[in-house]
């Protein structure tokens, strides 16, 4: 089986509109959460978030979004100058559904009557006029693969993984699969979200899993839940030679509980240990944690990542990017597997930001305050998400 | 895909009923008649649709209380699943197995976007400032559960205790053809030795039937359809329920027709069945034309005038339609043609004893 090789990146992140402004306000340290501002939150529990500051009025803010991820990813790899065969081009995106304007759901609502009890007929016969800016196409989850197809002229494998927070390294893990079987020379993959929204921050919250101080603290011991991200990464993967070869893909279910990982962590743990067997290795010098901030997940993964390394992790740097990027959901496995490549190519491992007094419970070789500059040749990637998937993928140097 | 997987087992709940058994022969019989659609009938009256019966107790997903969280797309979805691994005999290392099924856009409890909403004016407007605080406070806590695409495969799975490689695709047809294609993947890349691959959906949710009508599908012959398809797969298995020869999606708003002929270009030049699953009348004309001209003297039949479209479920509904039509010997060629226009095409195989 041929290789699957990581030929460039691209992201649009609160911190920068590409990877590289993104990457080097990671390594100062820099944080990107601050108070919600396109939308009153004042009554939110939490009513923080790290927002992209861009306003892309009139278009899908996901595809927005990752449609600059791509080009930036696509015109990285030389392929706007030297376009593939288009039927051997896969684009593999991870994405939830779209948010409606919250106009459009309040009209939408309205329509159901004014009372707390739904009125079907009314909704069924008012609904349509009242929310007239209602494309469910836009807000698929399927219209970001189906614009960047465009966008490429694509005509290779597509798909659409929804796979909640782990659904952009699930996209690259497809990806790399279908490199590695010939399905396609060249894939776009990655993945957007764009959930700093009424109802996701309603919904979240309903979980408790939000943080009520709006700070997110990866493995720290004063960590009290996630901060909602948004942004776009993707990757240009090949069978060509590239900066970083995907040599690692693990991908398991926790067989446990909707909202919480299984207490013994072994689903993650399985992914890691699949994803390194795969990889031939049974140590890497980085590990880009899934580290949401969290109680139960810093910890749970931590302990996953102390077992899967064993002894060998005292060699190893972990950090998170999600203390300074937020939770991004659909996009959090892919930035973070950016993050991942970076490390390989430049020996950049970025600080796990927030993190200042780390938790016994969450004990690991952590990357604080600034980056850290050494040889990596090996770096994993954690991603798990709501329901028990997890994705665990390995990037390697060029030998 | 090379060499073929071996389906060892089955599942599916439609209008039809729970289980495949008799659901290819009841379609072809023309026993199942569309009916005015209950879940529709207080946004939609009189609609018709193919749709899930009452669901009995016993043969339910998981109890009152995990049913709760569900969507009607994920408790359909582990019916199937577990009448899937039931029949297939997959008892043991339950946390090996693989899962790939294709979801759609799970929808809310039509009940609770007004309660929150309503909870959540002041003076005639609405206050996002009350939603946070008032309306979060009349909203079902459990609706988040709902909302989350990939949950129709995780509640299943979490119910059956599954813990392989996986992934749900957001599908309208071709990514329940890309699941069951992933799904062998994994098996012929020994990522897994069993595996579970399908789709579930409804179009019966009201706001989805409403986007259907708005989008000019009803109006061209789509019948709303709503269940949950599962096929259980093993590398090889003696005996079999049938053979899985290949399985493709071909995402034909790319090319249009040309991909689509393309893609019928590369299939076996000999069926003995054609099952189609057309979304609505234009898609019916051609993709019988082209089953009847390439397939002349195959039966073909066409599960979509009797189970309706239900998005992601559609392929896999299909499937096992066929699955039940195959005789010993026999090869079935499955063509969908989703809202998307998509088309997926599958091929199956059944080994003369």
């Amino acid at each position: 089986m041929r290789a699957a090789w990581v030929n460039a990146v691209g992201a649009v992140t609160p911190l920068g509109s590409c990877w590289r402004e993104t990457r080097d306000a990671l390594a100062a340290g820099r944080c990107a959460i601050g108070s919600i501002r396109s939308f009153d939150a004042s009554g939110f529990p939490s009513r923080h978030a790290a927002a992209v500051d861009r306003d892309f009025s009139g278009e899908d803010r996901r595809t927005a979004l990752a449609l600059e991820a791509a080009r930036e990813a696509w015109a990285a790899a030389g392929l706007d100058r030297q376009p593939p065969n288009p039927l051997k081009v896969g684009v593999f995106v991870g994405a939830e559904s779209g948010r409606l304007p919250f106009s459009t759901v309040a009209a939408l609502a309205r329509a159901g009557g004014p009372g707390p009890v739904l009125d079907h007929a009314r909704f069924s016969r008012e609904a349509v006029s009242r929310a007239r800016d209602l494309d469910s196409r836009l807000v698929s989850p399927a219209a970001v693969a189906a614009r960047l197809v465009g966008e490429l002229g694509a005509r290779g494998p597509v798909a659409t993984v929804s796979l909640a927070c782990a659904s952009g390294a699930a996209a690259i893990a497809e990806a790399a699969r279908a490199v590695r079987q010939g399905e396609c020379d060249v894939a776009l993959a990655g993945g957007v979200g764009a959930d700093v929204d009424p109802l996701m921050l309603a919904g979240f919250g309903l979980l408790g899993a939000l943080s009520a101080s709006g700070v997110s603290r990866p493995f720290d011991r004063r960590r009290d839940g996630f901060v909602l991200g948004e942004g776009a990464g993707m990757v240009v993967l090949s069978c060509e030679k590239g900066i970083a070869r995907v040599a690692g893909i693990g991908r398991t279910l926790d067989a446990w509980s909707l909202t919480a990982p299984a207490p013994d962590g072994n689903g993650g743990l399985r992914a890691m240990r699949l994803a390194l067997a795969d990889a031939g290795l049974q140590s890497v010098d980085v590990v880009q944690a899934h580290g949401t901030s969290t109680p139960l997940n810093d910890a749970i993964e931590a302990r996953a990542i102390r077992d899967a390394l064993g002894d060998s992790l005292r060699s190893s740097h972990v950090s998170s990017i999600k203390g300074a990027l937020g939770h991004t959901i659909a996009a959090a496995g892919a930035l973070g597997f950016i993050a991942a490549v970076e490390a390989v190519v430049t020996g950049t491992v970025l600080p796990t930001v927030g993190l200042a007094e780390p938790d016994p419970d969450c004990a690991l070789p952590h990357v604080v305050g600034r980056a850290v500059s050494r040889r990596v040749d090996s770096a994993m990637v954690n991603s798990f998400a709501f329901g028990g998937a997890n994705c665990t993928l390995v990037v390697t140097r060029p030998e | 895909m090379s060499a073929p997987v071996a389906i060892v087992g089955a599942g599916a709940v439609s209008a039809f009923g729970i289980g495949w058994r008799g659901l290819g022969r009841a379609v072809a019989a023309g026993d199942l008649q569309p009916r005015e659609s209950a879940l529709l009938r207080d946004s939609h009256p009189g609609t018709l649709a193919s749709e899930v019966g009452e669901i009995p107790t016993a043969l339910d997903a998981g109890n009152a209380r995990a049913r709760k969280l569900m969507s009607r797309a994920a408790r359909l979805a582990a019916i199937a699943m577990r009448e899937a691994l039931v029949a297939a005999g997959f008892d043991e290392r339950r946390e090996e197995i693989g899962a790939w099924m294709g979801v759609g856009a799970s929808g809310i409890a039509m009940e609770d976007v007004p309660a929150i909403v309503s909870a959540s004016f002041v003076d005639g407007g609405l206050s996002l400032h009350r939603l946070g605080d008032q309306g979060l406070l009349a909203c079902n806590p459990l609706f988040t559960f709902q909302t989350l695409n990939n949950f129709s495969l995780c509640h299943g799975a979490i119910l059956e205790g599954l813990g392989g490689p996986n992934a749900a695709f957001f599908s309208r047809g071709s990514g329940t053809a890309v699941a069951l294609a992933e799904a062998v993947h994994a098996l012929r890349a020994g990522e897994c030795d069993r595996a579970i691959a399908g789709g579930a959906d409804t179009a019966l949710h009201p706001v989805t039937w409403a986007e259907l009508q708005r989008d000019g599908f009803s109006a061209q012959g789509l019948l709303p359809g709503e269940g949950a398809a599962v096929l259980a797969l093993a590398r090889e298995a003696s005996p079999a329920l049938g053979l899985l020869e290949s399985c493709t999606a071909v995402a034909g708003a790319q090319e249009g027709a040309a991909a689509v002929f393309r893609e019928l270009e590369r299939l076996p030049p000999r069926a003995d069945l054609v099952v189609i699953a057309p979304w609505g009348t234009p898609p019916r004309a051609w993709l019988g034309d082209m089953a009847a001209s390439r397939y002349s003297g195959a039966a073909v039949v066409d599960v979509s005038l009797r189970l309706g479209d239900s998005l992601a479920a559609t392929p896999a509904l299909a499937w096992v339609a066929a699955l039940d039509l195959l005789r010993p010997g026999e090869r079935a060629v499955v063509l969908t043609a989703g809202v998307d226009g998509d088309l997926t095409a599958a091929v199956f195989r059944k080994e003369s004893p």
